[in-house]
């Protein structure tokens, strides 16, 4: 069928499975919204305040699906207000699609009005991109990036269409299913015989998951693989809810704060098996003293991440999901009682502790356990970049996989609202609950205006200390309590705030306010935003000092 | 890194013509800051593909590296690290000399030596013209050094595996 680019582009949405874009119209995008709106009963278009938070909410829906999330924009400065979206995905491998408009071809290249060299600033920051300048090349480029944004370590495509070929017709054919995604190498045999061995003769084996249990949907692997060598569990940030965390077996997060029965599994083991992970540097802390006294097996699908950041001695190279499978099937049954005991005393030992400054105060620790008790641990929690995500991801307890999403990565503080709201859009039935500071929701909470517009039911629950607060620990730590510019004096009247976007408001003062004050957001089905006034000195512990191993915390400042 | 360790590496990559492939290959060696001492790409014998050559200084860990990531680039096909003994290493050189009746003879005579041609001649300086190996271009200009060399142009390496 004859069709104009703009309704290619459709169908071939509509060919990926796509049935939600958010994103933000403007000049070079006209034609791709008039089809927008010709389609709008089959793609469901939501408009966010700025295409940053257009870029956030793909992501999270990205996320908390496991789909593709897809994201719209102008040519020029909707293009450049992507950026800090894409380099969020790209960073944390997360497939994404981002089509933006450009000045016609013949107008390319002059410093046209709002021209913006897209595919250049973007490169660093895509697995691909392309510049589609030729309407025969648009409907299999756009199959194309999908294929490329699913395929291996996952990541995030840009597709920049001049707005001529969004406008020029061209004989579409349609496809009955995307293009396939290439199935990953798979290790030889002798790889596994080794692992095996490796395996077999160690006694305290302890496994470290990383964000690539969750990309290749490999929990109940894990889970048997784990069982089978009876091992310890700990996770990346990237892998909250890879594993049960109710389970005996996880000892807590690992790395800068992470848990210290982590830190003492990795200093006591005699074999680290790590899956799906890169070893970041807020793993590792101090790469030359990070697990040197044992061996490292690392199972990733990009080759590129082995012996990068720490040297590893066995590599299996493929998709985690099936070499887990494939270790199953090749090892007996193990039995580490003694190290499994040590690790459960250790857990007993060290719990993760936060104590009231005041008796009344209200305490992170208690706001985020509640939170997980009313939720039945099944809530999706987002976050945004500070002590309240290390918060949340040490006191919620994550039971699922695609429960906890945050930017590991890139560390992008203003990612959770817009993250949040792709989440709850891609999840009518459940809850979903931004973790904020109030330092990261200034960043981008003009999107209350989207969840107010669409009515997504939300809850925005910002950690209000008047401070930016990990900033400042740091400054307590290693700046002799110099607090350069990380006081906030005339805070928000963050009540009033929401109200003017139409977003009804709760606050959390006192202890005995958190429990009716979070039934009642919950038992809402409208955007929420909770105040929760906490004191500025509460800290994010355990903590690694810059340069310290990972196996020596602090546990108390 | 100690430096005994390091060392120079070929790495030859095909990759497709497609627009901004040289900037994708050296985006990719600035961010993750990886050095290249000289870059050539070349037509194949398929119009479809370039290959580009590239010289780089470091140890083994940082060749791996460097191709692992050159490899996951979608325009890249292939990319293959050459080590100096298996692989025909060829530089070329245009360099323009100050030339002057007393010394003129002696010019000649070392371009005669190199097999070297000579491609222009002017009253006061004449261009010469060599292609050969690193060392053979390098001890080249070192002749030429003391008659006040002018300007020198000098590709980076090319390279084909025997």
């Amino acid at each position: 069928m004859l069709l104009t680019g703009a309704e290619i582009i459709m169908e071939c949405l509509l060919e990926q499975g796509v049935d939600t874009v958010f994103g933000y119209p403007g000049g070079k995008v006209l034609y791709i919204y008039d089809a927008l709106y010709k389609y709008q009963d089959k793609i469901n278009h939501i408009r966010t305040a700025h295409e940053q938070g257009a870029a956030h909410a793909a992501d999270g829906y990205a996320r908390s699906s496991g789909k593709t999330g897809v994201c719209f924009a102008t040519s020029g400065p909707g293009a450049t207000n992507l950026v800090t979206g894409i380099a969020t995905a790209y960073m944390d491998s997360i497939p994404m699609v981002a089509i933006t408009g450009n000045v016609p071809c013949d107008l390319l290249g002059q410093d046209s009005f709002q021209e913006v060299d897209t595919t250049g600033i973007t490169m660093p920051i895509t697995k691909h991109n392309y510049l589609i300048k030729h309407i025969e090349n648009l409907a299999d480029t756009i199959r194309k990036a999908f294929q490329i944004a699913n395929s291996g370590r996952k990541g995030p495509v840009l597709l920049d269409i001049p707005q001529d070929v969004t406008a020029q017709k061209y004989e579409f054919t349609p496809l009955s299913a995307p293009l396939p995604i290439p199935k990953p190498d798979f290790p030889y045999a002798g790889r596994f015989d080794q692992a095996v061995e490796m395996i077999q003769k160690s006694e305290r084996p302890f496994i470290y998951s990383g964000g690539g249990v969750i990309a290749a949907e490999a929990f109940d692997e894990l889970k048997e693989f784990a069982d089978r060598i009876d091992a310890p569990v700990s996770s990346s940030l990237m892998c909250q809810g890879g594993y049960d965390q109710a389970d005996r077996r996880y000892t807590g997060m690992l790395g800068m704060h992470g848990t210290n029965t982590s830190a003492l599994a990795i200093k006591n083991c005699d074999l680290l098996i790590a899956v799906g992970t890169r070893f970041s540097d807020r793993v590792l802390c101090n790469a030359n003293l990070f697990a040197q006294h044992c061996p490292i097996l690392q199972i990733d699908i990009d080759s590129a991440e082995f012996n990068k950041n720490i040297d590893v001695d066995l590599k299996l190279k493929g998709d985690a999901k099936e070499i887990l499978a494939r270790l199953n099937e090749l090892i007996g049954q193990r039995s580490h009682e003694d190290w499994m005991k040590n690790i459960e005393n250790w857990k007993m030992e060290y719990p993760l502790m936060q104590e009231e400054a005041s008796p009344d105060d209200v305490t992170p620790k208690e706001v985020l356990e509640t939170l997980s008790r009313l939720t039945d641990s099944k809530a999706i929690i987002v976050t945004e970049v500070g002590q309240h995500q290390m918060w949340a991801a040490q006191f919620y307890q994550f039971r699922e996989p695609r429960q906890f999403i945050s930017s590991g990565g890139l560390g992008t503080m203003g990612f959770g609202l817009g993250a949040a709201m792709g989440a709850q859009v891609a999840n009518p039935d459940k809850k979903v609950i931004n973790i904020a500071g109030d330092g990261s929701f200034h960043m981008n909470c003009n999107e209350l205006s989207t969840a107010a517009n669409y009515n997504i039911p939300m809850i925005e629950l910002i950690f209000n200390n008047s401070v930016l607060g990990m900033v400042r620990q740091w400054q307590k730590l290693f700046y002799d309590n110099r607090f350069s510019q990380t006081t906030l004096d005339k805070n928000t009247n963050y009540e009033m705030l929401a109200q003017a976007f139409g977003v009804k408001a709760l606050t959390i003062k006192v202890k005995s306010d958190i429990e009716p004050v979070l039934k009642e957001a919950l038992s809402l089905h409208e955007p929420v935003l909770i105040n929760c006034i906490i004191d500025k000195d509460y800290n994010v512990l355990p903590m690694v000092p810059a340069g310290a191993s990972v196996e020596d915390p602090i546990l108390e400042m | 890194m100690s430096n005994n360790t390091e060392k120079e590496y070929v790495l030859s990559v095909l990759a497709r013509n497609n627009p901004g492939v040289l900037l994708r290959i050296a985006g990719l060696f600035s961010r993750r800051c990886y050095n290249i001492l000289s870059i050539v790409a070349a037509q194949t014998e398929n119009t479809e593909y370039s290959r580009i050559l590239i010289v780089v200084s470091g140890d083994d860990r940082i060749v791996r590296q460097v191709d692992k990531q050159l490899s996951k680039l979608v325009d890249v096909e292939e990319v293959n690290v050459l080590e100096r003994e298996e692989a025909v290493v060829r530089e070329h050189l245009l360099m323009k000399v100050e030339r002057s009746l007393q010394n003129s003879e002696k010019l000649v005579e070392i371009a005669n030596v190199f097999h070297a041609d000579i491609l222009n001649v002017e009253p006061d300086s004449m261009i010469v013209e060599l292609t050969g190996d690193a060392t053979t271009i390098n001890s080249f200009i070192e002749l030429y050094n003391p008659y006040h060399v002018l300007k020198i142009l000098r590709t980076g390496a090319m390279a084909m595996m025997k």
